[in-house]
């Protein structure tokens, strides 16, 4: 039964996602009638009759071409779902943060200014989405035409398909590929985003902009931090290898994420995050310190939420390692 | 040898259009994938499975044909293909247009 679903499986890897589970249906069934007519049920065939009967049956991969003739695509059947969760999952994030800092920015530079403020985040969310929606399509549609294209497969069956050829069948899979990748980007993102400005700031002697964290918190505060982003970047990469909440990946998902939610807790309630210097600038340009507030409440309800997302996590991980057991 | 693979490809584009016909002629009453393949073979229409199959689900799409999943004599469901209406209007056209083609090419060649 094993060489029957890895074989349907291929075929439908290639197939649109409408079509799909019937036509899926279909072989199966017609897969059966096969072996049928040899006198087998597919529980009692062996392997090799199986085998025989699917290298008749030919190239999956051109199986399914002859059902649905491949059309052009610039991001076909098999890149399409990955491609619209990635974008969804970037423009999500990227937009709204985005339009909130701008929001900011423009204010605390006019704070009366309602219209122009808004006026510049129509203006940065258009372009921040152009570019993400760009690029996003750019690498899959590279990555559709990695792939063989139907045109170099020969027209007649000539060319002889054997079950050898025949993949693996894809194992499912706990952990999103996409879901770790966007992890390990915004993790890096966030590094760079605070060690870029502090080794500016010591590398070329002039600082090039006032930096938005507490100095002091260099001391020990942000050592620390690194560390253990470090640590969760290692975690994320082993989520990509090993794909499901195995014991040893939950425990340490649950390790990490209670010394991240004990490390937020301990820094948001006693010490000052932003840099006092920052402040009085805000304050300067803005002639009060009305932004304090707001910067303090945003401080407060971000570390709520991304704590909120580390026991949600954690949570998570152990119900599907407990699946992950019985299914195993 | 070169011959040979140009003759391998006419004859599959020959084949194209004429297997939709037989394969309309012979679903007047229903038939699943497997049966129809050997109804076809009995009567000298060799075909491949992996030609057949897409080929009917074609046929069905262009509303020639109609299908549903069926269990019949307890056996396993399968889907059963059968023609519509429209595919016997279409199947009798062709057939005229065939018999047409049949006698002049036989006429050509002889």
């Amino acid at each position: 039964m094993g060489l029957i679903n890895r074989y349907i499986a291929e075929v439908g890897r290639h197939l649109p996602e409408k079509d799909r589970s019937d036509i899926e249906a279909e072989i199966r069934s017609m897969i059966e009638d096969v072996l049928e007519e040899r006198g087998h049920t597919p529980a009692s065939a062996d392997e090799s009759e199986i085998a025989e009967t699917l290298e008749q049956l030919g190239d999956p991969k051109l199986l399914a071409y002859k059902y649905a003739p491949p059309k052009r695509y610039l991001i076909g059947p098999e890149w399409y779902e990955g491609y619209l969760k990635i974008l969804q999952r970037i423009l999500f994030t990227a937009v709204p943060v985005v339009a909130v800092v701008r929001f900011v920015l423009t204010l605390a530079r006019d704070p009366l200014d309602i219209a122009s403020a808004l006026g510049e985040v129509a203006y940065s969310v258009f372009n921040v989405g152009t570019q993400i929606l760009f690029w996003v399509t750019l690498v899959f549609a590279l990555l559709e035409r990695s792939d063989e294209k139907p045109d170099d497969l020969p027209k007649s069956s000539s060319r002889v398909w054997t079950i050898a050829q025949l993949p693996k069948m894809p194992r499912t899979r706990q952990i999103s590929v996409a879901e770790t990748v966007m992890n390990i980007a915004v993790l890096l993102f966030l590094l760079i985003w605070i060690a870029l400005p502090f080794a500016l700031d010591r590398f070329q002697g002039e600082p090039v902009a006032v930096p938005f964290l507490h100095p002091n918190l260099w001391n020990f505060w942000l050592p620390v931090f690194f560390i253990i982003m470090g640590l969760t970047l290692i975690h994320e990469v082993f989520k990509l290898k090993i794909g499901n909440w195995t014991p040893a990946l939950t425990a340490a998902n649950v390790i990490l994420g209670v010394i991240s939610i004990v490390y937020i807790a301990a820094l948001v309630t006693t010490q000052d995050l932003v840099n006092p210097e920052f402040l009085a600038r805000l304050d300067s340009s803005l002639g009060s310190s009305e932004l304090r507030e707001f910067v303090r409440w945003s401080i407060g309800i971000s570390a709520a939420i991304i704590a909120g997302t580390y026991v949600w996590s954690m949570v998570d991980s152990i119900r599907l390692s407990k699946k992950l057991k019985q299914t195993s | 040898m070169e011959n040979d693979e140009l003759v391998q490809n006419m004859l599959l584009e020959l084949r194209r259009g004429v297997l939709s016909i037989a394969v309309l002629s012979q679903l007047s009453k229903e038939e699943y994938g497997y049966s129809l393949l050997k109804a076809l073979s009995d009567r000298g229409m060799e075909i491949d499975q992996s030609t057949l199959y897409p080929l009917l689900r074609r046929l069905e799409s262009q509303g020639l044909l109609q299908s549903d999943w069926r269990i019949v004599d307890e056996a396993r469901p399968r889907r059963y293909y059968v023609i519509s209406p429209q595919g016997k209007a279409v199947l009798a056209k062709l057939k005229r247009e065939w018999s047409a083609m049949a006698e002049t090419m036989k006429q050509m060649l002889s």
